[in-house]
């Protein structure tokens, strides 16, 4: 079994935690589990990574039969914080990958300043649909600020709506106890968990 | 994290390569360490500070700089305690001298030097190869290439490092460093020496590194390292994967598992294959048992070829001439992955490429072409921010500008571009200093953070004060080293969980190397700030230092949650008065700062989940558009 994801985004945006939520969750279901993270531009508005890959592990050996980065056209699924960042990881989608992104633009400086365009977002999804039709392009800020009042549960919305669309192969049962564990035991992010997996449903 | 300190032994974990490394030197009852914070190696120190109170034994420390961590370190092994020192790749070069000698006198306990490289520079100023150094330091190097191997090369280090009485290497780049996954705990040792448990043994003929002595220990250094390398094949750090095919490939750290990757996307099912787990000092018996059926050998690894140019020697002295090929097909500089191993090895041995990976790099050409880079950029409410305001305005970017290590080295980026240059720790003073002797009057200013001016910035800035040299110099001072992670500096007054620490009063330390022109500022309060500045500027006469005064925000903000308050400040726009001027949106470029558009019109407004409310915005505000807001909290029910 392999099943890789790649989440990208902006530094502060949770893209770290919510990698280490899908791995803790591995480690708990007994599935291995490894994936390189480039931490470089954490909270200083630059582009952060994580990969999660899952294997089968090997009762006798515990190291991982793969390295640490998802090759070209290899991702399962992408979770994507930023319309921009999707589009930038383009070249690890294939034809049945799966996108789950959050549709608020967040304005990278050479923008800012004039140097560049931000693309038009419905350009950005046209390109991505060009790879996949699987792309589900929500604005999960309005979810969680409009049912949680802050921004704080995004990340945990979108592993929610991940989770319903892609075919993790972790348990939601390693899922929910993973989160009640990060988080505290805090009934909000569980329930920001359950409302995007039901989010799906809700609207198709 | 906690997780780390158990001793269950068989327990798989969720670890990331530096933790592994961290566990590899509890197994091995490592009982002290040192290191000064570099990424990618950061998080090492960091767990071995926090899980100080877990090991009574263990001694874990900050240092000042890695040639003072790898001393320290040193010091320890002397003494009988087995020791490890961490830094980046650069780090090395500090510590360097340290080193240099290190093999000559030998060790007493295992010593690790562990190495965090960053092939590709993604974090880095350089991407220089450190193994390297090992051609003339002589210490053996250990490459892991998965977060296990991290973890049971570090504690076999420790015993390699003891039979061999040599410090031994730990490479570990970036994206092991920061590779988070599954990793199998063993156990950890009952006892082991370390805080107080230790004994120097004086050894004047080895220790005194002096004249005919230190020749007769370079001589003795060669030989452990002689008697390392016949020792290799016993040692289970290189492995052979016994292929049919005449092609034999070489590889080592985390590059074998991108090889590996790499043949199965090929097909190449029949692969030779020779995995370096140590790649210095080599073993010719071992490398010439694997070439025997060679052909052809392809050594696949990160930059300049360290392991190719050591192969080819030994193929020399042996009178072997087969094809070795490296650097002629992967670039000796920038970083492997899977898909540049996929498509050189597939052009070189005429193989197709996977159309998966061909169709993915079509569509990125395709697809993602003219789309905005995203460059990093000050957080909201960033006290470097401000201050690479008002040396912008102040200026008026009519400067040179001496630039430095930190957080500050993002004005180097739009919308400041106020930075001349970046090297290595203390470039901004040191060699702003030198360039002063020989240019005419034109103004100068060096930046210098707190924790690289401690590092390194004092001997420069001595020297500039004793050649009169005419320069501004600010010492950004945000009570940390923030770039690394918030790692202790010596101006960290309270660390976050209320510990305090002794900081040295950097104002003293300046006027008593002589500097008459010291002024603090607030950077937050902007104008006057660009006022000190200019003030400065105009002075025309020897060394003027302004210490721009304000903690880390995030450090700041972390301290406002542990203690939460009902009611909160932040900063607004009133869309009414704003008129647009984007002196805060382009010029100031605070990222909590954010433009709404609708329709044919757009405004700019304060994210408030973001604004710190430093203020620093409703000080440059030409129109005074900009006030401070109170918010109490709505906690949602739940």
């Amino acid at each position: 079994m392999r099943y890789d994801i790649l989440i990208c985004g902006i530094g502060g945006q949770g893209v770290i935690s919510l990698g280490t939520i899908l791995k803790l969750a591995a480690i708990r279901d007994g599935i291995g589990v490894v994936g390189a993270e480039r931490r470089g531009g954490a909270q200083r508005e630059g582009v952060v990574t994580t990969n999660v890959r899952y294997y089968s592990r090997n009762l006798e050996t515990h190291d991982a039969p793969i390295s640490g980065l998802i090759p070209a056209g290899g991702a399962h699924l992408l979770i994507a914080m930023e319309p921009l960042e999707a589009l930038r990881h383009i070249r690890y989608l294939n034809e049945n990958t799966t996108i789950i992104v959050n549709n608020r633009p967040l304005i990278p400086v050479h923008v800012r300043i004039g140097e560049y365009q931000y693309p038009p977002l419905n350009e950005i999804y046209s390109r991505l649909t060009h790879v996949t039709s699987f792309v589900y392009a929500i604005d999960i800020d309005a979810i969680s600020l409009n049912n949680f009042h802050s921004l704080r549960h995004v990340n945990t919305i979108a592993l929610g709506l991940a989770f319903a669309a892609g075919n993790i192969p972790v348990s939601k049962k390693a899922l929910l106890e993973t989160i009640a564990d990060q988080f505290h035991n805090s009934p909000e992010s569980i329930s920001a968990f359950e409302f995007g997996c039901h989010y799906l449903k809700n609207i198709s | 994290m906690k997780e780390l300190a158990q001793n269950h032994p068989g327990k798989i974990v969720l670890a990331m390569g530096n933790e592994a490394i961290v566990r590899g030197g509890l197994e091995a009852g490592i009982g002290y360490f040192s290191t000064y914070p570099g990424t990618p190696a950061s998080e090492i120190g960091e767990v071995y500070v926090a899980l100080k109170d877990h090991f009574p034994h263990l001694y874990a420390e900050f240092s000042i700089n890695e040639h003072v961590a790898a001393h320290g370190a040193l010091g320890a092994s002397w003494a009988g305690v087995r020791a490890m020192t961490s830094m980046k790749h650069v780090g090395m070069n500090v510590a360097a001298e340290v080193l240099h000698f290190a093999a000559y006198t030998g060790i007493n306990a295992g010593l690790v030097v562990v190495i965090g490289s960053d092939p590709g520079a993604t974090s880095s100023t350089s991407e220089q190869d450190d193994r390297w150094y090992s051609l003339h330091t002589h210490l053996p190097i250990l490459e892991p290439s998965t977060i296990q191997e991290a973890k049971e090369f570090t504690k076999l280090a420790f015993e390699l490092s003891e039979r061999y009485a040599l410090p031994v290497i730990v490479n570990a780049p970036s994206k092991l460093c920061h590779n988070i996954g599954s990793l199998q705990l063993g156990p950890l040792p009952q006892n082991f020496t370390g805080l107080r448990g230790g004994k120097f043994v004086k050894n004047p003929s080895r220790y005194i590194n002096l004249f005919g002595g230190s020749v007769a220990n370079h001589a003795k250094a060669l030989e452990q390292k002689a008697k390392l390398a016949a020792d290799i094949p016993s040692l289970s750090l290189n492995k052979i994967f016994e292929g049919t095919s005449t092609i034999g490939f070489i590889s080592s750290s985390v590059n074998f598992s991108y090889l590996k990757e790499a043949l199965d996307l090929l097909g190449i099912t029949d692969a030779h294959i020779l995995k370096m787990g140590m790649s210095h000092p080599l073993n010719a018996r071992q490398l010439m048992q694997f070439a025997e059926r060679c052909t052809r050998i392809i050594v696949v690894e990160d930059l300049e070829g360290f392991l190719e140019f050591q192969i080819k020697s030994i193929m020399y002295e042996s009178h072997i001439r087969i094809p070795i090929d490296g650097k002629n097909i992967f670039a000796p500089y920038g970083e492997l992955d899977v898909d540049i191993i996929v498509r050189a090895l597939g052009k070189t041995l005429a193989r197709e490429i996977p159309h998966r990976i061909q169709n993915a790099y079509e569509n990125e050409k395709k697809l993602a072409r003219d789309i905005p880079p995203r460059q990093g950029s000050f957080c909201a409410g960033c006290p470097h921010r401000a201050t690479a305001y008002a040396i912008v305005k102040a200026t008026n970017r009519n400067a040179i500008f001496a630039g430095d290590i930190g957080c500050y080295t993002l004005a180097c980026l739009p919308p400041f571009r106020a930075f001349d240059w970046v090297t290595c720790m203390n470039c901004g003073v040191g060699i702003g200093q030198g360039m002063r002797q020989v240019i005419g009057d034109e103004p100068m200013i060096a930046y210098v953070g707190d924790s690289t001016f401690f590092h390194s910035g004092i001997p420069g800035l001595i020297n500039a004060v004793s050649q009169n040299a005419n320069m501004v110099v600010v010492i950004l001072d945000n009570k940390c080293v923030a770039m690394t992670g918030h790692q202790p500096s010596p101006t960290t007054e309270r660390a976050l969980d209320g510990t305090r620490f002794n900081p040295v009063d950097v104002k003293s330390l300046l006027k008593s190397i002589g500097i008459r022109y010291v002024r603090t500022v607030n950077p937050f309060n902007v104008s006057a700030t660009i006022a000190s500045i200019a003030e400065a500027l105009r002075e025309r006469e020897g060394v003027r230092v302004i210490i721009s005064e304000a903690e880390c925000a995030l450090q700041t903000e972390r301290r406002k949650k542990l203690q939460p308050t009902s009611s909160e400040h932040y900063h607004q726009i009133e869309p009414s008065i704003c008129q647009k001027c984007n002196e805060c949106y382009i010029e100031f470029g605070c990222p909590a700062i954010r433009r709404f558009d609708e329709e044919n019109e757009f405004s700019y407004y304060i994210e408030e989940s973001l604004c710190t409310n430093c203020g620093a915005c409703k000080d440059i505000c030409p129109n005074s558009a900009i006030s401070m807001v109170e918010i109490v909290r709505i906690r949602s029910a739940s």
